[in-house]
This record gives C-alpha cells, sequence and structure tokens, in this order.
C-alpha cells in the first residue's frame, strides 16, 4: 500500500518533528566499563535471541534465501552480464558480427573478431566484453539488429581480476541447454515486444 | 571559356570540360554513382540528369559540355522524381546484408538511399541464385553488384589490364574476367578501390574489420619510386592482442592510382624490443666499420642522419644504386641547365606522344605505366617502346615497339636524339656533333633500322605533348653520363620533357642529400638494409633489427621532385637510427627534426614535418608535402664521342622483378606472390639447354644461385628475366641490369 507521508516543516526547532534521542552516557571510569560489560552480557538477550532462531528451525518454515544456490528473481529490465543468443530453428549463433555493439560501447569495451569462413558467410571467431570497464548501460543490447547480444540475469562479477574478460563461449547459449529450450528470450531493453510477429514484414516491399 | 547558369547562377566552364565538372568546381551538387574523375563517363547511373533550357529531355551532366549561354536546372521536381525511382530501381532485390557487408559505411548505395528516402521496394524482380566469385586476391558478389561500370573502365583505361568485362544480359548482366574463366591481371586492386558497393572486396580483407573501425594513416608508398600516396588502415589485432596491426590500404581512388604491392604488400613490418648489449654492438660496429652500405627504402631524415655521420667520424657512404642516379642526373644537368628532368608522371598523363627507353616500366614502376596507359587511352597518344625484350603487359598501347640489342643503349638514344633533334634549333658544334655519328655502325650493332627511327620521327611529329620515359636500365650503363647527356640534349632543344625512373623510393633523396662514395666491396661495412659485416635495419636477418618504413615517419623524395610525407601506421618498440645517431654524437631529439634541415640548396623548402600535408583536396588538388625547386645548374657539359658498342652473346638475364615485386619488403608480405623463378623463353631455354621446371645454378660475376627455371610462353627472344626482388644477388639497379651468365642444370624438373 502507498504511504504517503506529510511532512514539509524542515525547521529544525523546539517545535518541529525533529527530537534528540536519548542517549545513555557513556562510562568514562574503568570500573564503570567493566559494569556495563557484565550487565550486557548477562542479562540474557543472548538468550532471547538464540531462542528465536531454534523456534524458527524447528518450525521448517524457513524464509531465508538459500544463496548462491538460490537467487531472487530480477526486473526483466535488469542489465545484468551479458549473453549471446542463438537462434531457435537452426541452432546458429545470431550474431552476424556486423560490429554494431562494438561502435556504440560507449566505455569502448567490447571487441570481436570476425573471418571469412569456408562458405563465404561472416564468421564471428571471438567476442568479448572487458566487464571491467562495462558500465551496462545496455546499448548493445538496443543497437543489436538480430537480437543477439542481450543482457542476462547473472550479476555476480567475482573473480580474481577485476577486469576479467567475458569471453565467447561463457556468454554463448550451449546448444543442449538451446534444444532443452532453456534459452530465454530476453524481455529487457531493445526486445521484441510481445505479438509482435504479426507485424514482421520479410521485405519492405510496397506493393 | 563557356558562360553558362546553373540554378540561375553564373558559372564558367574550360573548353572540353563536361557540366558535372563545371558544376562541382563552382560548388553545385549532382549526385552521381558511377562517374570517376579519371575515367571517361561510365554515363551508367544516370544519376546526373540534368534539365536544361535547350532540351526537351533530361540530359547526362557527366559527358555533355554547356554551351554558350545554357540555363542549367539541378533540383527541379522532376530530376528529383527520376533519381529517385533510378535509387529504387538500384535498390532491387539488393541484398539486405549490410550488417555483414564489408562496404557498410563507406557504401555509395546506402548513402544514396539514404539521401533519396528509400525505404520500401518499389518494384519486383523474381531472385535469382547467383554464385560468389573467388579470384585470387579479389572476391566479386554478383548480387550486391550494380553494375556502374567503374571497375571494367579503371582496369582497361587507366590500369591497362583490360582484364574484365561487362557480360550484358540484362538483369542477368554481371562482370566477369574477359577472355578467360579465372582473373589473369596484374593484381592492382583497383578494381576493389573504385567499387562503390561491396560486390568487389579483398578477399585477405573480407569480414575481417568494419570500416568505421579502423583509423587511416595517411602514408606514401615504399615500394617504387612513384611515391603513390595512401592510408594503412589499421585496428587492434585482436580481441587478446590491443597492438595495432595493418588490414589494409586504401588509396584516394578518384586522384590516384596504386598498384598491388602498395594495396596488397603493406605487412612488411617487423617487431624488435630494445636490446641493450645489441646496440652496444652496433655502435662498435659503426665505430670500427669504415663505411655504411645502404638502400635507398630509406627516408630522407635518415639519410640526412647519415650524412652527419659521414661529416662527423668520416664514415664512407656507399648507396651504388643511388650513386648511379646521381651521376646520371649531374651529367643530364650539365646539358640541361636544370637540376632535375621536366617531365613528371602527369606529364606523361597529359601526352600525346610518348616514347620509353631502356626500362620495364609495368614492373619498375607501375605508375608510370598507368600513365602511359591512360595518355594512349584517352589522348590517343602514340607509345613507342625501346627495349631489347617486349613486354607483354604494354601490348595493348604500344602502337611501336623498337628492339635494340642489349648494351646498346648509347647508340640507340644517340640515333633517336639525333632523329628527334632535327631541324632544332642546336649550336653549330652538336650539329656537327650529330652529323658525324656514323649512323651505319650504330643501327647496325644496335639492330634498330634506319626506317624505325624516321617512323618514330613520323609519329611524333603530329604529337603536341612529348615526353620521353628513360628508365632504370641505363642508370647503371658504362656510358650512362653520356646517355643522360644526349636525353638531357633532347629535353633542352625539343618539346619533349624528359622522365627519369628512379629505382626506389627514394633514390631522388638519398641522391640529393647524401655524399655518396665508390662502394669498393669492403668487407668491413656496417649494412643499414644491405649487406655488410654488420647489418642494421629492417630486411631479413639484420642483427639490430630498426623500424621497418610502415613504422616510420619522415619525407621522401619521389619520381615527380615531390618532398612526400609518410607516418607511422604500426608502432615499432626497438631502435632507430636516430638512436645510433644520438649515441655517436649526431643529436636530434626526434627523427623528423631533421626535416627542417634538409639542405636547402639541393631545393629542399624549409618546412618542419608537422607543416606537410598528406591529401588531396575534393577536386583533386595536391596537397601532399611541396615540389623540389627545380634550380638551375651551370651548363659546361659537352657531348661524348660515342663509345664502341658492347655486345652481349651467349646466356644473358636481365634482372627484372615479377609483378608487384620490388624489394625485400614485398617480398616478405602475405598476399604477394612471390615468383622467384628464372623466366625465359623456349628459345632461352634451347640455347641455355634446359627445360621448364629444371633446378638451375646462374654464375654472375660476382656471386652465384640456384633457381627454378619456368618457361614463360610471353616472352620472346633470347634473354631471360631473373627476379632482383628477394635480394639473393644484391638490390636491382647495383649494376648494369643485363648480365651475360653462366647457367648449369642442377636437376630435372618434374
Amino acid at each position: 500500500m502507498h504511504h504517503e507521508e506529510v511532512f514539509t516543516n524542515r525547521n529544525v526547532s523546539e517545535s518541529s518533528a525533529y527530537y534528540y534521542v536519548d542517549i545513555e552516557t557513556y562510562p568514562t571510569s574503568g570500573w564503570d566499563k567493566f559494569k556495563q560489560v557484565v550487565k550486557r552480557t548477562f542479562n540474557g538477550e543472548l538468550f532471547v535471541g538464540l531462542w528465536v532462531v531454534l523456534r524458527e528451525m524447528i518450525k521448517f518454515d524457513i524464509h531465508t534465501l538459500q544463496y548462491p544456490l538460490e537467487k531472487l528473481p530480477i526486473g526483466p529490465r535488469y542489465r545484468a552480464v551479458h549473453k549471446l543468443l542463438r537462434l531457435w530453428e537452426s541452432g546458429y549463433e545470431r550474431c552476424i558480427g556486423c560490429g554494431l555493439c562494438e561502435k556504440i560501447c560507449i566505455s569502448d569495451c567490447i571487441r570481436m573478431d570476425t573471418r571469412i569462413d569456408e562458405n563465404s558467410r561472416k564468421e564471428v571467431t571471438e567476442y568479448s566484453i572487458n566487464l571491467g570497464r562495462c558500465i551496462f548501460c545496455g546499448y548493445c543490447a538496443e543497437v543489436c539488429p538480430e537480437l543477439a547480444i542481450v543482457h542476462g540475469q547473472r550479476y555476480e562479477n567475482a573473480s580474481e581480476q577485476r577486469a576479467h574478460f567475458v569471453i565467447k563461449d561463457d556468454m554463448l547459449t550451449p546448444l543442449d541447454l538451446l534444444k532443452a529450450g532453456e534459452q530465454a528470450e530476453y524481455p529487457g531493453f531493445g526486445a521484441i515486444i510481445p505479438g509482435s510477429d504479426a507485424s514482421v514484414k520479410k521485405t519492405p516491399l510496397a506493393y | 571559356m563557356i558562360n553558362f547558369t546553373i540554378n540561375n547562377q553564373p558559372v564558367t566552364a574550360q573548353k572540353g570540360e563536361t557540366i558535372l565538372q563545371a558544376a562541382r568546381k563552382a560548388g553545385f551538387y549532382i549526385p552521381t554513382m558511377c562517374y570517376l574523375e579519371k575515367t571517361t563517363p561510365c554515363a551508367s547511373c544516370r544519376l546526373c540528369v540534368v534539365e536544361t533550357d535547350k532540351t526537351d529531355g533530361l540530359i547526362l551532366s557527366c559527358q555533355t559540355p554547356p554551351i554558350e549561354g545554357l540555363s542549367v536546372t539541378l533540383d527541379s521536381d522532376r530530376l528529383k522524381t527520376e533519381r529517385t525511382n533510378i535509387m529504387r530501381l538500384y535498390d532491387v532485390n539488393h541484398p539486405l546484408e549490410c550488417g555483414v557487408c564489408d562496404k557498410s559505411g563507406a557504401c555509395d548505395l546506402q548513402n544514396k538511399t539514404l539521401e533519396f528516402g528509400v525505404s520500401a521496394q518499389h518494384f519486383s524482380a523474381k531472385e535469382q541464385h547467383r554464385h560468389i566469385e573467388h579470384w585470387g586476391l579479389v572476391n566479386y558478389d554478383p548480387s550486391l553488384c550494380i553494375l556502374c561500370e567503374k571497375c571494367v573502365h579503371v582496369c582497361n583505361e587507366i590500369i591497362g589490364d583490360d582484364a574484365i568485362t561487362l557480360q550484358f544480359g540484362g538483369y542477368k548482366s554481371s562482370v566477369i574476367p574477359k577472355n578467360s574463366d579465372v582473373l589473369d591481371c596484374t593484381f592492382c586492386g583497383e578494381c576493389i578501390a573504385v567499387c562503390p558497393v561491396g560486390a568487389l572486396v579483398s578477399s585477405e580483407f573480407q569480414y575481417s574489420a568494419n570500416a568505421w573501425e579502423l583509423s587511416q594513416v595517411p602514408a606514401t608508398c615504399v615500394h617504387c619510386s612513384a611515391g603513390c600516396s595512401l592510408s594503412y588502415e589499421v585496428k587492434h589485432t585482436s580481441t587478446s592482442n590491443g597492438e595495432d596491426r595493418i588490414y589494409r590500404v586504401t588509396n584516394d581512388f578518384e586522384h590516384t592510382t596504386l598498384c598491388g604491392a602498395g594495396r596488397f604488400g603493406f605487412d612488411f613490418d617487423h617487431q624488435a624490443s630494445k636490446d641493450e648489449a645489441e646496440f652496444a654492438k652496433a655502435i662498435h660496429a659503426i665505430k670500427s666499420a669504415e663505411a655504411i652500405r645502404f638502400s635507398s627504402l630509406i627516408t630522407n631524415e635518415e639519410a640526412l642522419i647519415l650524412q652527419r655521420l659521414k661529416e662527423k667520424t668520416g664514415l664512407k657512404l656507399y648507396n651504388e644504386e643511388a650513386r648511379a642516379y646521381q651521376s646520371f642526373m649531374a651529367a643530364y644537368s650539365s646539358i640541361s641547365g636544370k637540376s632535375g628532368f621536366g617531365g613528371s608522371l602527369d606529364a606523361i598523363t597529359q601526352s600525346d606522344g610518348i616514347i620509353v627507353l631502356g626500362g620495364r616500366i609495368s614492373t619498375d614502376n607501375p605508375v608510370v605505366r598507368y600513365a602511359v596507359t591512360t595518355a594512349a587511352r584517352h589522348r590517343g597518344a602514340k607509345v613507342i617502346y625501346m627495349h631489347p625484350l617486349e613486354d607483354e603487359l604494354l601490348q595493348n598501347v604500344v602502337t611501336q615497339f623498337v628492339k635494340y640489342e642489349v648494351g646498346t643503349e648509347e647508340g640507340v638514344v644517340a640515333m633517336l636524339a639525333a632523329t628527334l633533334l632535327e631541324g632544332a634549333d642546336i649550336s653549330e658544334e652538336n650539329r656537327e656533333y650529330f652529323k658525324e655519328l656514323d649512323e651505319g655502325y650504330l643501327c647496325a650493332e644496335s639492330n634498330v633500322g634506319d626506317e624505325e627511327f624516321t617512323r618514330i620521327a613520323q609519329s611524333m611529329k603530329r604529337a603536341k605533348r612529348k615526353t620521353l620515359v628513360i628508365g632504370s636500365d641505363v642508370l647503371n650503363h658504362k656510358r650512362s653520363s653520356n646517355i643522360a647527356r644526349l636525353c638531357a640534349m633532347i629535353e633542352t632543344y625539343t618539346e619533349f620533357s624528359v622522365v627519369v625512373i628512379p629505382t626506389n623510393v627514394n633514390t631522388v633523396g638519398v641522391s640529393l642529400i647524401c655524399d655518396l662514395d665508390s662502394d669498393n666491396g669492403s668487407a668491413n661495412v656496417v649494412g643499414y638494409n644491405a649487406a655488410g659485416s654488420y647489418t642494421i635495419g629492417s630486411f631479413g636477418d639484420a642483427m639490430l633489427p630498426l623500424a621497418a618504413l610502415n613504422s616510420q615517419e619522415g619525407t621522401f623524395v619521389s619520381i615527380n621532385y615531390q618532398v612526400l610525407p609518410t607516418n607511422v601506421a604500426v608502432a615499432f618498440k626497438g631502435y632507430t637510427l636516430n638512436d645510433l645517431a644520438n649515441t655517436l654524437g649526431v643529436k636530434a631529439e626526434n627523427t623528423i627534426d631533421y626535416t627542417l634541415a634538409l639542405p636547402r640548396e639541393k631545393g629542399f623548402e624549409r618546412k618542419s614535418f608537422d607543416d606537410l600535408g598528406n591529401f588531396f583536396g575534393a577536386l583533386g588538388e595536391d596537397y601532399r608535402g611541396y615540389m623540389l625547386e627545380n634550380r638551375d645548374i651551370e651548363a659546361s657539359g659537352v657531348l661524348e664521342e660515342i663509345a664502341d658498342l658492347p655486345e652481349f652473346n651467349g646466356t644473358v638475364v636481365y634482372r627484372c622483378n615479377p609483378v608487384n615485386q620490388f624489394n625485400s619488403y614485398t617480398a616478405r608480405t602475405s598476399q604477394l606472390e612471390k615468383d622467384t623463378t628464372l623466366r625465359g623463353s623456349a628459345q632461352f631455354a634451347a640455347a641455355a639447354k634446359i627445360g621448364d621446371g629444371d633446378k638451375i645454378q646462374i654464375e654472375f660475376k660476382s656471386a652465384t644461385q640456384e633457381r627454378i627455371f619456368k618457361l614463360d610462353t610471353s616472352l620472346k627472344g633470347t634473354v631471360a628475366l631473373v627476379p632482383a626482388y628477394d635480394e639473393a644477388f644484391g638490390a636491382l639497379n647495383e649494376q648494369y641490369r643485363f648480365e651475360k651468365v653462366k647457367i648449369m642444370k642442377m636437376g630435372s624438373g618434374s
């Protein structure tokens, strides 16, 4: 429920909503400090806490998320570590190596190697994003004409090196996952809107 | 001068200019797809249509000259509709593969499609299945081709290979190799450069980088003396290697033409780190050496460093190839009274009468060949080619081939001078000199008939602009000085302008800057890109690696006496010659500090390197470097008696590189073909008792080398061609290019 607090008076004065918190004075002498420690240690609060934990454990109704085994779902437009997707039907890589992401990247952290393959087609042999520099702005996903480079949901970037590379093999959907239907279509920025199949034209023909 | 109006504004055109040229000069924009400034109009795109008050229909501005008082309209609604419809037709079934196309971002079709707002396909045609052709260094995708014919025109009119043509078939038309199944040409790659779409692309470059990722480094080609303008296009090597690498070479194809060595022979850079121990060794070697031997693949600045080293330490400087040019030009100036010859590549292009003597221009300096071809095609120039060997690559342009015997250049030039100087205003002694020539002897020994000279005189009589091109054979001829004087006579007293082809990229610069000594072949010599007991430089196995010429900044002096700057395309981490010089006491912070100090008495200007331009203006104005001053020199030379003409009997070979090969740099590039065989005719094979594919040993005066013999059916006569670019036996022009050798068969071919 949306709660709207009316609070406009920002003057700090006697009559305002601000008040001083009553804080017990800190002990100064050694004896007073010792007394405080003993009082805090043996007043039973520790057992209150332990009891709460025990009670919840026995109930087996645990709300704790088992991170890193479990993760909270994050918003579809969250821009985490990139993924390279494959075509659903053929399993080919969607990336055609046009280089637009490389060009638009404002932190200049995308690089790719391309070459001509045996069938005279452009092949992307290597694709890398330097996550140490990436600011996760999402321009690459937005500019991609093939919906090939998208943002995924993986947000952990722990590594031995800050500027650890993300290489193509890490990002590309593995073929077995694709066949199992586990490649998720990216619903975030730059994605096709639901139901857009209906409005797809093959070639912009005027007739 | 023709006065007319464009969009009601007054414009003047020179005689012979078209409406398009006049409009562009006056700053008007007329869209074109097939127009190339340097060829005759292709007139295939019809985008340049304009309206006039004197015609009912639309006319093509690219091929129509204006008439006095004409009123031209460039941007009526009718024209806009017409042009938009043309663009719509161009886009019919053009593959929507801009995402992968090499040309994307630099594509004329893309630009014009956006300019005319063609966003949908208004006409339909059945999609055809078309094969991508692989022609060696060139790939051709007919489905991308818009049939503008630029490639065909440039190949035929400028290059002279005449290797491609249009196969007409309406919608099925495509570009095909002419009279052949595969592309058989000199692989200059100019067709790739002029292609407005991605139909013709470099097979090595294709799909390796996008146009917008590459940075252009304006530079000067280092392979021959033409000093062509080119851009090295560089990008990081790969995802894991951030060092720059050259991906391709492009040129300003509207105004310049590049040969295959320039376009495909770019990866001759090498890498080295700073090895202090080796550096100390090099310093020691230079200190204890008596001379530095160097090649002319060197910048002016480095040449000046060597000269300063000589002045400071008394080291001698050996460069036989540049010294030959130096003494040739000294003798030349002693007659002409000018420090340089008067011709240029432009002069050749503008000529309608050309005599080429003593050089195989199509491989020595392809740009001279292109200039000759252009003159022949555009001006109907008479081209007389005088050489002991016929050149198949020139057969389409040569109107008269004059074959003379090997070694008789002096006699031939004397006879030529006598022919051309007939009736000229020359001094009494000179007239007497030519009168006293023993024509019978000269004609007999050189095997050039009297009637051939008569024919030359006849065809040159009608020509208005005439050029004499002197090849590098004569530079190392025993009588080169007298040949130079005779050539100078021709330039001074006739309408001919003369062009002498220097051998290497900076032969001219070295000859102007360095005070060269005669090479006595001594062993205690430091070689800079040349042989020596200690070697430095960028060739093959130099002991102390220095930067290659595409890793250096500096200037060259071209065949046109133009000082041309070049820039660093690929960084080099090792030492430079300047580092060595600094240690030896010739101090300057950077090599290019010497640009200011280039000798003014030789015609150099006091301009610093950073003030030199390296580009062309929109209308082709040349803003590259500056022209050397052609200084006046005291003309005190006298013609000498013609010496007895030498005879070259037996097995004679001619040092001549195969197409697109020039030096150690081209020899180590990845794309250029490396033919190291001895090529000879069937007649030569029979005389030398060898056959195709035989392993042979060639015994020169000073060395022997092993090669494979290749029977070349395009050759005639008894002289074989031996390549010099692989430096197995010195550089091309260290001595007279013809040599009598012994050939021994080592093993037979397959």
